[in-house]
């Protein structure tokens, strides 16, 4: 290991992590309280395990088709008046979204996790636009100028008298440093309400997408997606791939599959979107821009998706379906929240910087932490196989089949 | 083959392996010892698989003290184990240097085998045992993405198994097990061994057995990774557990069975991530300490070795970490 400079960060960093006790109180709640959520979810919705099966063997047949559905979606949304692109890396995929913003605007932005895997909002701000994160966690981290540490729940390390003590520096209100959650919550739906309004743009992911129809599914619970891909005038949105399933039918399973083991029962919104907003209610002549966005864009990012779906062992980290139930299972994760990963999070996240960022040494930093414990298999919906993966990822390291 | 990314600690282990035929790079004569007296033939068509963590069980105790300590100083783990290593190719035997040292601690560390050979005979079983000609299965290679060593170890361990007129083997320390039942057939061509691991052969004896603990204890179990997620003993420890007189079994609320947490020392992270692995040993002793038992129950010498550190580092006392072999050993003679 002549290269150990890398690993050697890494290490620091995971080490700095793990003597973080703040980091640890807030972690140990979320566990917590995480487990007993899911647990019940899943006792009131027992389908959902049968569903998740289902869910499985949509993916399994979608993955090795991505390319497939793209164009039929892209078609799709052109047909309902919107614009799709596929992006084949993160650069023109940028490129494609600064191209639509332009400069000097205003950008509200739901949390999208492809978003971070490129740099959306660094970009878009160096860019000269001035971008609000307004899901809550991810607000916190760009406030804090931190990363995401959790898929569904960026801000997953910080404990709530930490959020007070934010709050209370960069908002301009007055928070105790002992205020209830309830207060915090307001003193940000406050701060963000206008921006809504007066954004000129909203950017949103989502969480799967109906080829057939070109339907993105936005699960949410906040409304924040609902403000930003609703009353700016223009919707951008940027999904992976790896998120297009065939049908309504399909998209609607995964996406029940997808919150119940994120902990939720159901959540308060899921978003349907297809194309822009319209009507025909004066003299049945079909105008765009009604209530809703005039334009409506969707990229699609390749970004190494394809690339990962040739490999056979690995192609099944592409069957995520970003539930994150299984940050919560791994003890490491447990310690030192996303610090254990790169763009995405513990053993999977070795895949992703291997194959989709093609940065070995950081790969083989996570792959090398992971304890190959299986416990995330055990909770995963779509039974991904973590240890499986990690050994093989290990395998074309140590013998160099990777560049 | 040898690559720049795989970490210092583990290349320290496969390494010895691929020279030595054991994890920690002890001679053949150092290995072993603890079946002497036992009479064990060394010649059967079934033989009990010993491997190398209960062993050397003393020896690695010592071993990641050391590394721990270091690990948490400003120098940190790698240099040490690199150095490690780099004195070998010299010539230099430090782990043989370090197992003289630690030969005095080596009279009460080989228990659990002892005690599961005990446990075989009065179910009747006559095992043999290979003893010296005993070959590494290679599980840290396999682990550490070596699979080009791992086969070919793999083929040259079944040729010496098969060569030694083995037919069935009795597994015991889970990542051995694992190695032989399930990854070997994968590499070795004509693959026609028989795998048992040591609580399969309990668990069906168990109807027919008075068991009976020397005193009333509540115990907890812990379920090492590779023998609840991989191999599958979900059920196996807790009917022999359940059958004891004297014992209650507690589980944790949540963390038991498939969804047990790994003690930390899964797959020679410990030897990547020596503090961060104690961590999570103390993490994993304190879910355990929540049930209230007296006695940790587990079967697997990494989890020993990690359970009674996190007992160490909690202060912990009155509370014991137990093999199943040597709680059955126990249940047995009284």
């Amino acid at each position: 290991m002549k290269k150990t400079s890398g690993f050697k960060e890494y290490k620091k960093e995971i080490m700095g992590a793990a003597h973080d006790d703040r980091l640890r109180l807030a972690l140990t709640r979320a566990i917590k309280s995480f487990r007993a959520n899911v647990k019940s979810a899943l006792e009131k919705f027992p389908h959902t395990v049968d569903m998740a099966e289902e869910v499985t063997a949509i993916k399994e047949k979608a993955i090795p088709n991505m390319e497939k559905l793209t164009r039929q979606a892209i078609a799709a949304i052109e047909e309902n008046r919107g614009k799709g692109y596929l992006a084949r890396t993160a650069d023109e995929a940028l490129g494609i979204i600064a191209g639509l913003t332009g400069k000097g605007r205003l950008i509200v932005k739901g949390k999208t996790m492809t978003g971070e895997e490129i740099g959306l909002r660094e970009y878009l701000e160096e860019k000269g636009n001035e971008v609000y994160e307004t899901d809550l966690g991810e607000f916190i981290i760009q406030k804090m100028g931190s990363r995401p540490m959790h898929i569904t729940s960026p801000s997953i390390h910080v404990p709530r008298e930490d959020v007070a003590r934010l709050f209370n520096r960069v908002l301009g209100q007055e928070i105790a440093p002992d205020a209830d959650i309830a207060s915090m919550v307001g003193a940000a739906r406050e701060f963000l309400r206008d921006k809504f309004f007066r954004a000129d743009i909203g950017i949103s992911g989502a969480n799967v997408v109906a080829a057939e129809t070109g339907t993105l599914f936005i699960i949410e619970n906040e409304g924040n997606i609902r403000l930003s891909t609703g009353a700016p005038p223009v919707h951008i949105a940027l999904v992976g791939m790896e998120k297009l399933v065939p049908s309504i039918s399909d998209a609607c399973k995964v996406a029940e599959v997808t919150w119940r083991y994120a902990n939720y029962t159901i959540p308060s919104y899921v978003s349907l979107i297809s194309g822009p907003s319209k009507t025909g209610d004066i003299e049945k002549v079909t105008t765009y821009g009604a209530h809703g966005p005039k334009e409506f864009h969707v990229i699609f990012l390749d970004g190494g998706r394809t690339r990962l779906a040739r490999y056979p062992k690995l192609r099944q980290a592409l069957y995520c379906l970003r539930c994150g139930g299984c940050l919560y299972e791994c003890p490491v994760f447990a310690v030192t929240a996303g610090h254990f990963g790169d763009k995405y999070f513990t053993g999977i996240g070795a895949v992703w910087a291997a194959i989709v960022s093609r940065d070995m040494e950081k790969a083989a930093s996570i792959a090398y932490t992971c304890l190959t414990c299986g416990r995330c298999r055990q909770r995963c919906p779509v039974k991904i196989d973590v240890p499986e993966m990690i050994i093989e990822l290990r395998k074309m390291l140590a013998e160099g089949e990777l560049t | 083959m040898d690559s720049d990314l795989v970490p210092p600690g583990l290349t320290y282990l496969t390494d010895n392996i691929i020279s030595r035929q054991n994890i920690l790079g002890v001679t053949k004569e150092q290995s072993a010892r603890w079946a002497h007296g036992l009479g064990l033939p060394a010649r059967a068509e079934t033989v009990f698989f010993a491997g190398c963590g209960y062993q050397f069980s003393g020896h690695l105790e010592a071993l990641m003290s050391l590394v721990r300590g270091i690990d948490k100083s400003v120098i940190g783990a790698e240099l040490p184990l690199r150095f490690a290593r780099f004195q070998k190719k010299l010539g230099l035997n430090l782990p043989g240097i370090y197992s003289m040292v630690l030969s005095r601690i080596g009279e009460n560390e080989v228990k659990p085998l002892e005690a599961a050979v005990k446990v075989l005979r009065n179910l009747g079983l006559r095992p043999g045992y290979l003893a010296e000609a005993e070959p590494c299965c290679g599980a840290p290679l396999f682990q550490a993405g070596l699979q080009a060593d791992f086969a070919a170890n793999a083929r040259h361990a079944y040729d010496q198994l098969k060569s030694a007129g083995v037919k069935q083997v009795i597994g015991v320390v889970p990542y051995c097990t694992h190695a032989i039942a399930r990854l070997f057939p994968l590499y070795v061509d004509g693959y026609d061994l028989e795998v048992k691991h040591f609580l399969e052969l309990v668990a069906a004896a168990v109807p027919s057995l008075k068991l009976r603990f020397p005193r009333k204890v509540k115990v907890t179990y812990h379920d090492p990774c590779q023998l609840v997620r991989f191999l599958k003993l979900i059920e196996e420890p807790r009917r022999i557990l359940q059958a004891i007189e004297n014992i209650t079994l507690v589980e944790t609320e949540w963390t038991h069975g498939e969804w047990a947490t790994c003690c930390g020392g899964g797959g020679g992270f410990e030897a990547v991530f020596p503090e961060l692995s104690q961590m999570l040993a103390v993490n994993r002793t304190r879910e355990l300490l929540e049930t209230g038992a007296e006695i940790i129950v587990t079967h697997c010498p990494g989890c020993i070795m990690q359970l009674k550190d996190g007992l160490r580092q909690l202060k912990v006392e009155g509370i014991e970490v137990l093999d199943l072999a040597e709680i059955v050993a126990m249940a047995m003679e009284s």
